[in-house]
């Protein structure tokens, strides 16, 4: 396990399998896909960027790598890739063996580099706030101190922008210097780029071209006229600040029994738009701030009558949400758009009820956009998270824009494609596979924004075929992959990643321990994660609970130790012992059952989880417990309800939210307050204890989580009761021991899944 | 009325026009084909044989015969030369120079205020003339010119026509010397036609005179610009400069009658030409008088009114005093039977107010067939009980609670207690069932052009100081709302809420599907936001000093502004500057064609003066649902197409004020004058009007500014103190000898302090069978009011010299009917002229040439129906 981790450490990435089936059959009896997570931005120990640009090889345009064999007395290399020989260029000419350059240190696997400050001016990276202002006074409040202090954090040379919108879209003309100007667009109407170039008077000094007009300083737009809606903070927080104070609730009536007209998609796309007018190409954040539900426009996800309920899962299996289709289509087009434009949009979604997350992921998600999803502007989760998105500290978001994402791999590799926020860039060629999942088709990918926790997931095809000849090559049992990430680091600069892997494979009979020494099981849980919500969301009557059923018996039916039809006999290698718990988890995950979540959750856990590595992925799989009590200090509990007593506390951590949970007689303690009193310090601490814990989980994770804290029996201790193992319920023989706890559930255990899987791999 | 004995002394007679006809009451009319009828009129004699042809050097280029009449005096220079002064007819030349009435008078005509000098030039033209009279009043003759304008169509026969007993047709070129005085614009042009025809053998005249006829047509090019083409323009010096005199003394020949003063010339007297004569001094004037209707005194003049049961004249005025009976003879007489409605006149400030009376909850009292309003010509009999409908003749229970007993004369005890049952305008408390809403409150949106254009002529800084300065004239009180929005190729509004710290601008890109940006706060309460819009007025200009944009959505605006309008309603005042050239209703530089299309003598010229296309009047009904009434300042350098622009104030109530050019120098005063009146002024708002008549007679058309759904109703979003309504009858019944006819009409409108109320305006006239009694009542004013309207209205959809005949053939008709019927005996050579409509030729000829002015310029005629009246 800890070397998956080392592995992670050097290079971010971890794979399922790390060593690879070496044919196509042997991978598809392997069940659980080649697959890799990847996290191009994750700080690398070694720190150093080199200031050059890389060597390519002239065959495939894959990077000089430590695994290039180097021919140091006729300055040449061989690309491992495709094995075409490559002569060192001129600066290279002083390399031997004690003289390498850095990319060739074999711990270098991962190297990133600079390319001259001057070859691409640094610009800017550029905010744009997208506010809703059909919300309550109070809610607008909240938002608008968020907003201030967000501005106050900014970089001064970031520039900023402001849209309001409600029934209709305001632009706000922050450049304007005498009084607040604003342009109106119809909530009801669409915007063309070419409309917003002409109505928002762009070209009023000189003519618009006829055609190809793509704007930008490129295309003859002025300087000034940018500068009009986009300006450095430091010089627009007195106008912002001053339009803020002024920002109301949406001042259009709403009749009792209707919903507020809120134009989320025109506005968003009207921002899209004067992004594409005034900087295409360079980094650029639409920041969303929505506080209900979409009613006007393309984008609307529910009538405005308000006794027509906003869709629910149920409708969407069964067809009935007459809006969601044209609204997903909406979003599809917004986020090509987007995408072209090398723009990001992140959603900060507030409301108790829906607003339209399950419509707006594809945007966000293909863009990289950031989401957070609260039922308040004035909760803790969004106002921390928003603030951490600005913040420099050792827990910055390291936001970097521009991102293009290619692969490179040895040819009996293909790709299938990516889960995960990035957009395809159908770039095709002789590693694409034919089945596609996720981004597929393509060698790269574009991440318009990505940042240190930007995890991708990428799903490789072993293509080659079993064969008399294929067995016979031991010396060259490697696989190579490298994965290449251009983007425009947080500080301006374009920077380059290389990250070169290889594996080795295996093949024939005498492979199945190769294969289970190499198999990374939280790895290989969050790949299944990915998967089964890929297909949840894209096969129609995709059965999860089965499928995943499935493939863990085949799995288990593979590489478990057994005895044909004994199912006593049944054992697994400590590689896979924890996975049949990571699946039962799994099966019971926010991910798989929706029931009980709206579709807007749904879409929002599914995409944190697309771009979360694989920690946090497991942690979100099957949350950890850990318990805190007088007898020990803090120890990791088993996730069950056996795990409860009186005098324990226990906290935990299922990624979007921290509970804090207090044991009966610890919660009377507490109340009558004996951690006050002299000669209790140790309650006291005890009480602290999980405290501190909480918060540390709290301050390094985005989006922050929410933290519940109850007291067993309580009302909020529903929290804490959903994720555990329900091994005693409201109908089991055993009774709970004293001060413990039943569920009253009619799931599963996880004995009982056990048992089932037993009884069947062994079939 | 006629004045029979005035003819002899001839002199002092035909000038009373200007008194109120009450003093010199004639008690028994004369009758019909009495031998004084000559005397009731008067008389011009025309020397027919007389005519000379000195015409010729009037036309400058067509006749070569000319020459040899005056071989010594080139055509053009000849008249404006002065050389010939000295020799004026030897009678005249003291009365002539001393009285430059005349000369004056021809320039002067068009504003009719500015009539002569008070001196009366009577004395001094009577004693020599008193044998010539008819010869002297040939000066009125040449208010007969409208039957120049029958030339045009080479028109022996219609010009013969109204003189239908005239001798020669050459004899009309006789009166050159008559025209000069009138149109000439010194008296030295006068003299200068004088002499003239001297020069001209009598002998030539009739050689002269046929081509010259024929001629024009074709020779009248020449001078004058394009639309001037015909001859009957011609005629109209058309910009008075004495240089222009040549096309004028086409007039001069045409005039058929003058044709004998030429020869004996002492028989010419300026002094003689009727015209107007403002009395300085205030007239009193009693509507109605011992049950006789009263003639009202010229709209000239001042005069202070005493409704006694008609309305006053001031509100409502009909083209004559006296209802024919019948349909024929009102053809007959030729004359129009139209009422001017202006409901909200202003009255003499020594009037006495006029009265608002409330009936309460029920409401004003009403006759419950025409529904027709209680007025003082309702008959109560049956002691009260009952009382019958002057309108419709129904007979009405009277209310309970409005019953009282009759008077031994058979009228109500409380009549004089009662203003609806005595006076002719009141105005009653509307109840709720006269609003379809609350009283809306008094809006005024300001909408200014701030394209480059209007920044650099300077005319956004003059409208907004303009605004700034005129809104403190504005009703006091939280009625009074306003907004302010800007526009270029965009639409700006601003918000002016009270709470936020300074306005808010938002601007509405859109201008093809506009919309309002905002709710509320567009339109706020001026005590509210008079910081703001100050703020914002003194801002203006300066935030758009810079404005790169030249194009202009002036339809996308007022289209928007009146969205923002739409829950109240209210007056929309739009100062724009430029061509309408983007978003909806953008409109084509129709000039550059117009004018290649004038040059080529297209026919379809006028069509320019048409609006361009519906989108306007289609814009206007829908801003005239929603109340709202549009004025539009246009403070132009350069076209802006009025024509079709104008459509959206005509349907909504509005008017049109136009600079051009536009000097922000010298137009900045005027233009915050004429705001300043537009806000002040009397004036209501989601009027509606309706005028009902007695039976046998029948509404044909309503015109003005105003929009019209149902066809009995005007709607009219806007109405105030200066608008006037025409409203032209039919008759389609017979009245009884000695009924009376009445009209009434009730204007629905809320004031400016958001009260509901109907004003309502009666009049009531007797009926006579006899023609001559029509021409006595007639109404000199109104029957102007009304050829002009007629002619405003017809020139968009006609040809000019179309429109010109009309108004002619309206004129000479009604006189030639007056002639025909009413002075049979007088001599076939005289020109005879019904007292009350003795100034109506002269009055023709001056609208006449204020038309033709206009047009030539491009300026759409535009109604200044206050003026007119």
């Amino acid at each position: 396990m800890s070397e998956f981790l080392d592995l992670e450490v050097q290079d971010g990435v971890r794979m399922a399998w790390n060593v690879f089936p070496g044919t196509k059959q042997e991978a598809t009896s392997c069940v659980i896909p080649v697959a890799a997570l990847y996290t191009p931005l994750k700080p690398i120990p070694t720190g150093s960027v080199l200031p050059y640009a890389p060597l390519r090889c002239r065959m495939c345009r894959s990077i000089l790598n430590p695994f290039s064999v180097v021919d140091y007395a006729n300055r040449n290399w061989i690309c491992p890739f495709c094995f075409q020989r490559n002569h060192f260029p001129q600066h290279y000419y002083s390399i031997s063996e004690d003289n390498l350059p850095a990319e060739l240190f074999p711990q270098f696997t991962t190297v990133e580099y600079e390319s001259a400050p001057e070859a691409a001016p640094t610009t800017p990276p550029v905010f744009l706030f997208v506010v809703d202002t059909c919300m309550i006074e109070e809610e607008i409040g909240y938002l608008k101190s968020a907003l201030s202090q967000a501005v106050e954090l900014l970089p001064e040379k970031s520039l900023v922008g402001l849209i309001t919108f409600g029934t209709y879209v305001q632009v706000h003309e922050l450049g304007f210097g005498q009084i607040p100007k604003s342009y109106v667009f119809k909530g009801s109407k669409e915007v063309t780029k070419e409309q917003l170039l002409e109505q928002m008077n762009f070209f009023v000094r000189k003519p618009m071209p006829n055609v190809g007009v793509i704007a930008g300083p490129r295309d003859g737009l002025s300087a000034e006229s940018i500068a009009r809606f986009l300006l450095p903070a430091s010089e627009c927080e007195f106008i912002l600040n001053s339009v803020l104070e002024e920002l109301q609730k949406d001042a259009w009536p709403v009749p009792a029994d209707e919903r507020a007209s809120r134009c989320t998609s025109t506005a968003l796309s009207v921002a899209a738009c004067l992004l594409g007018v005034c900087v295409p190409g360079s980094g650029a954040r639409i920041m969303a701030f929505v506080g209900g539900p979409s009613t006007e426009g393309p984008g609307s996800i529910v009538s405005k009558i308000l006794s027509e309920p906003i869709r629910s899962h149920k409708d969407l299996d069964k067809g009935s949400a007459p809006f969601y289709n044209k609204a997903v289509k909406f979003y599809e087009g917004l986020s090509k758009q987007l995408v072209h434009q090398g723009h990001v949009l992140d959603l900060f979604a507030c409301a108790l009820d829906q607003v339209g997350v399950a419509e707006l992921k594809v945007a966000v998600e293909k863009t990289g956009g950031i989401v957070v999803l609260a039922e308040s502007f004035g909760h803790s989760v969004f106002k921390d998270s928003f603030r951490r998105i600005f913040q420099s500290n050792d827990y910055d978001l390291g936001l970097s824009f521009n991102g293009v994402f290619e692969v490179n791999c040895s040819k009996d590799i293909k790709v299938q494609g990516i889960i995960g926020p990035c957009a395809s860039l159908e770039k095709k060629g002789p590693l694409c596979s034919d089945t596609i999942v996720g981004q597929g088709n393509t060698s790269a990918w574009k991440m318009c924004g990505l940042d240190k926790e930007t995890s991708l997931c990428l799903v490789f095809e072993i293509a080659r075929k079993d064969g008399p000849d294929a067995i016979g090559q031991p010396t060259n049992n490697q696989f190579y992959l490298q994965f290449l990430t251009y983007y425009q680091h947080h500080e301006g600069q374009m920077r380059l990643r290389a990250t070169t892997l290889s594996r080795k494979w295996v093949a024939g009979p005498g492979c199945l321990q190769d294969l289970v020494s190499g198999f990374d099981q939280e790895a290989a849980a969050a790949v299944m994660a990915r998967l089964v919500s890929l297909k949840m969301e894209s096969e129609a009557d995709f059965d999860p609970i089965r499928w995943l059923d499935r493939s863990l018996i085949r799995l288990c039916s593979r590489f478990g130790d057994y005895q044909k039809d004994n199912s006593s006999s049944f054992s697994l290698s400590p590689r896979f012992s924890i996975f049949p718990q990571f699946m039962f988890n799994l099966r019971r995950s926010q991910f798989v059952q929706v029931f009980n979540n709206s579709p807007d959750e749904t879409a929002y856990f599914r995409m944190i989880l697309n771009r979360e590595n694989v920690a946090n992925s497991v942690v979100m799989i099957q949350p950890s417990l850990i318990s805190y009590s007088f007898q020990s200090g803090p120890e990791p509990a088993l996730l069950d309800v056996t795990a409860i007593a009186a005098d324990r506390i226990l906290l935990l951590d299922s990624y979007f939210t921290v509970v804090l949970f207090h044991g009966a007689s610890i919660a009377q303690w507490r109340n009558a307050g004996y951690q006050n009193q002299s000669g209790h310090e140790a309650f006291a601490h005890l009480l602290q204890a999980p405290r501190d814990d909480a918060d540390a989980i709290m301050k390094e994770r985005f989006p922050v989580p929410r933290l519940v804290v109850c007291d067993q029996y309580g009302s909020q201790a529903r929290f804490l009761l959903a994720k555990l193992n329900p091994s005693v319920t409201y109908n089991s023989d055993n009774p709970p021991p004293p001060g413990g706890d039943i569920i009253f559930t009619d799931d599963v255990s996880f004995q009982v899944f056990l048992d089932h899987l037993q009884r069947l791999a062994v079939q | 009325m006629a004045s029979s004995q005035s003819f002899p002394s001839g002199v002092p007679r035909p000038r009373p026009t200007s008194f109120p006809p009450n003093p010199n009451p004639i008690p028994p009319p004369p009758p019909f084909a009495s031998a004084s009828l000559p005397d009731a009129m008067q008389n011009l004699q025309i020397a027919g044989p007389r005519g000379p042809p000195p015409s010729p050097s009037a036309r400058p280029g067509p006749p070569p015969q000319t020459i040899p009449g005056r071989p010594a005096v080139p055509p053009q220079p000849s008249l404006a030369s002065r050389p010939l002064p000295p020799p004026p007819p030897p009678p005249l030349p003291s009365p002539l120079t001393t009285t430059n009435g005349p000369p004056e008078f021809g320039p002067g005509a068009p504003r009719l205020p500015l009539g002569p000098p008070a001196t009366p030039p009577v004395p001094q033209g009577a004693p020599p003339f008193s044998a010539s009279l008819s010869a002297g009043l040939p000066m009125g003759v040449p208010y007969g010119a409208p039957p120049t304008s029958l030339h045009p169509r080479g028109g022996p026969p219609p010009s013969s026509q109204p003189f239908g007993g005239l001798p020669a047709s050459s004899q009309p070129y006789g009166v050159p010397p008559t025209g000069p005085q009138l149109y000439g614009s010194t008296p030295s042009q006068q003299f200068a036609g004088l002499p003239q025809p001297f020069t001209a053998p009598p002998a030539t005249s009739p050689p002269f005179g046929p081509p010259m006829w024929l001629t024009q047509p074709a020779g009248a090019p020449l001078t004058s610009g394009p639309m001037q083409t015909p001859p009957g323009m011609l005629g109209v010096p058309p910009h008075t400069t004495s240089q222009q005199l040549p096309p004028a003394l086409p007039v001069m020949n045409l005039m058929p009658l003058a044709g004998a003063q030429v020869s004996t010339p002492s028989k010419i007297d300026p002094n003689q030409i009727p015209r107007p004569m403002p009395s300085s001094s205030v007239v009193f004037f009693e509507t109605y008088l011992g049950n006789q209707v009263t003639i009202p005194p010229p709209a000239t003049n001042e005069c202070i009114v005493r409704d006694t049961g008609n309305c006053s004249p001031r509100l409502m005025r009909c083209t004559m005093n006296q209802i024919p009976c019948t349909g024929d003879l009102l053809s007959t007489s030729s004359m129009p039977l139209a009422l001017m409605i202006q409901p909200l006149a202003l009255p003499h400030p020594e009037e006495e107010p006029i009265q608002v009376v409330d009936f309460g909850e029920s409401g004003p009292l009403r006759c419950s067939r025409c529904k027709a309003y209680i007025n003082p010509f309702m008959r109560f009999i049956d002691q009260g009980r009952q009382f019958i409908c002057n309108l419709c003749g129904f007979t009405n229970e009277t209310p309970r609670d409005y019953y009282c007993n009759l008077g031994p004369d058979g009228r109500r005890r409380d009549v004089d207690e009662r203003a609806e049952l005595c006076r002719g305008t009141v105005e009653f408390v509307a109840t709720k069932e006269y609003m379809v809403r609350d009283p809306m409150p008094a809006v005024f949106f300001f909408l200014i052009d701030v394209s480059m254009n209007a920044i650099q002529t300077g005319a956004t800084a003059a409208t907004c100081s303009a605004i700034n300065q005129a809104i403190v004239d504005l009703p006091e009180g939280p009625r009074t709302m306003v907004g302010v929005a800007t526009f270029d190729s965009t639409i700006h509004f601003y918000n002016l809420k009270h709470s936020s710290q300074q306005p808010l601008m938002l601007i509405v890109p859109d201008i093809q599907d506009v919309y309002t940006p905002l709710h509320t706060d567009l339109i706020v309460a001026l005590s509210e936001c008079r910081q703001h819009l100050e703020l914002l007025l003194n801002s203006i200009p300066s935030m758009f000093e810079k404005n790169a944009v030249a194009e202009s959505a002036f339809g996308a605006a007022i289209k928007a502004a009146c969205l923002a309008m739409k829950p109240t309603g209210g007056k929309l005042l739009v100062f724009q500057s430029v061509l309408p050239s983007a978003g909806v209703g953008s409109l084509s530089s129709r000039e550059a064609e117009g004018r290649t299309n004038v040059s080529s003598g297209d026919k379809d010229v006028h069509k320019l003066l048409q609006p361009a296309d519906k989108t306007f009047k289609t814009m206007a009904i829908e801003f005239a649902e929603f109340q709202v009434c549009v004025d539009i300042f246009l403070t132009t350098q350069s076209f802006v197409d009025i024509a079709s622009i104008s459509v959206v104030p005509r349907t909504t109530g509005g008017q049109v004020y136009y600079y051009y050019p536009f000097s922000a120098l010298s137009d900045s005063g005027k233009l915050y004058n004429d705001l300043r009146w537009n806000i002040s002024r009397p004036q209501g708002f989601e009027a509606v009007m309706r005028v009902r008549c007695s039976e046998g007679l029948q509404i044909q058309e309503y015109s003005g500014n105003f929009c019209k759904r149902l066809p009995t109703d005007v709607d009219l979003p806007g109405i105030d103190s200066d608008k006037t309504i025409m409203v032209t009858f039919k008759q389609d019944d017979k009245f009884q000898e000695g009924a009376e006819c009445a009209f009434q009409c009730a204007l629905l409108y809320t004031t400016v302090y958001g009260q509901r109320r109907i004003r309502v305006l009666n009049l009531s006239f007797p009926c006579t069978n006899v023609l001559s009694n029509l021409f006595r009542s007639a109404d000199l004013d109104a029957q102007f009011a009304y050829l002009l309207k007629q002619a405003a209205s017809g020139i968009p959809t006609s040809p000019l010299p179309q429109v010109q005949e009309q108004i002619t053939n309206t004129c000479v008709n009604s006189l030639h009917s007056y002639r025909k019927f009413c002075a049979t005996v007088s001599p076939s050579g005289q020109l005879i002229l019904p007292e009350t409509l003795k100034l109506l030729p002269l009055y023709t000829l001056d609208g006449w040439r204020k038309l033709l002015l206009s047009c030539g310029d491009f300026i759409i005629f535009c109604f200044h129906l206050s003026s007119i009246d």
